[in-house]
């Protein structure tokens, strides 16, 4: 720290701790899928917003630049630890792969049985795994948290239309991952 | 339309962003075709659980940790 934050700052970071905390946190622990990095990643977001308040020009929500600064840091420690690894079809604006992600078959469990349980959550969950960070992170704001495009786009320092184009891309991989869980009449375990 | 266009365009037809004729458009196909209508109604439900997802809270020791860094910094 370079010298004592303003009374107002720190103040300001104090509520921002209270209404955010844990969307910083649940966005950090969803982009890496590690409770100690999430925790890390927040921890260090706001020493950074400590250093960095008085810089900070109200262009956006407090909340929504410490989105961006804790997706940022989250991003770095899964660089710096090595697990980084994007897949295989990652970035590359392949829409044939999408178009066959489309054409897979339909959940057979209809929607108005579907409930949202323990079994269902856990699914969820690991199919999280198979998106990319950046595509979790989108799919965690825009559908877990239900923040406008243009708001996510915002705190992820990317265009509106890029942020639709990784939702898109992270529903049609869940709704493939999920179809096992959905078959047939029951849930599938 | 063919399906391919409309995969493309589901997300855009969600937000609102496409104009009265493209609209009309999709919405014929959805409705003709058996495929691309249970694709938008598994989006949908996949949505609906999303929704009523919980949030994972904030452990309350890293909650303390940043507390301490907030007071240290005065």
């Amino acid at each position: 720290m370079e010298g004592p934050v303003a009374a107002a700052d720190r103040e300001a970071l104090s509520h921002a701790l209270v209404e955010h905390g844990d969307r910083l946190y649940a966005l950090a622990l969803r982009v890496s899928r590690d409770p100690d990095l999430a925790g890390d990643a927040v921890q260090e977001a706001f020493a950074t917003a400590l250093q960095r308040i008085a810089d900070f020009r109200g262009e956006s929500s407090l909340g929504t630049w410490l989105h961006r600064i804790v997706y940022n840091k989250a991003i770095d420690l899964l660089r710096h630890r090595g697990r980084l690894s994007p897949l295989p079809d990652e970035e590359s604006g392949a829409a044939p792969a999408d178009d066959r992600l489309a054409q897979v078959p339909a959940w057979s469990r209809p929607p108005d049985q579907i409930l949202y349980g323990e079994e269902t959550r856990r699914a969820l969950d690991e199919a999280l795994v198979h998106l990319t960070p950046q595509q979790r992170a989108v799919f965690t704001l825009r559908e877990m948290e239900g923040l406008a495009t243009d708001e996510v786009a915002s705190m992820l320092e990317l265009e509106p239309g890029a942020v639709r184009v990784h939702l898109h891309r992270a529903r049609l991989r869940l709704r493939s991952l999920l179809g096992e869980h959905f078959k047939g009449g029951m849930v599938a375990s | 339309m063919k399906c391919t266009d409309l995969y493309r365009r589901l997300t855009d037809h969600a937000e609102g962003l496409l104009d009265k004729g493209d609209c009309a458009a999709i919405d014929k196909h959805l409705r003709e075709c058996s495929p691309c209508g249970e694709l938008r109604r598994d989006l949908e439900a996949l949505a609906r659980l999303c929704r009523e997802s919980s949030r994972p809270r904030m452990p309350e020791g890293v909650r303390r940790r940043i507390e301490t860094l907030l007071r240290e910094s005065a």
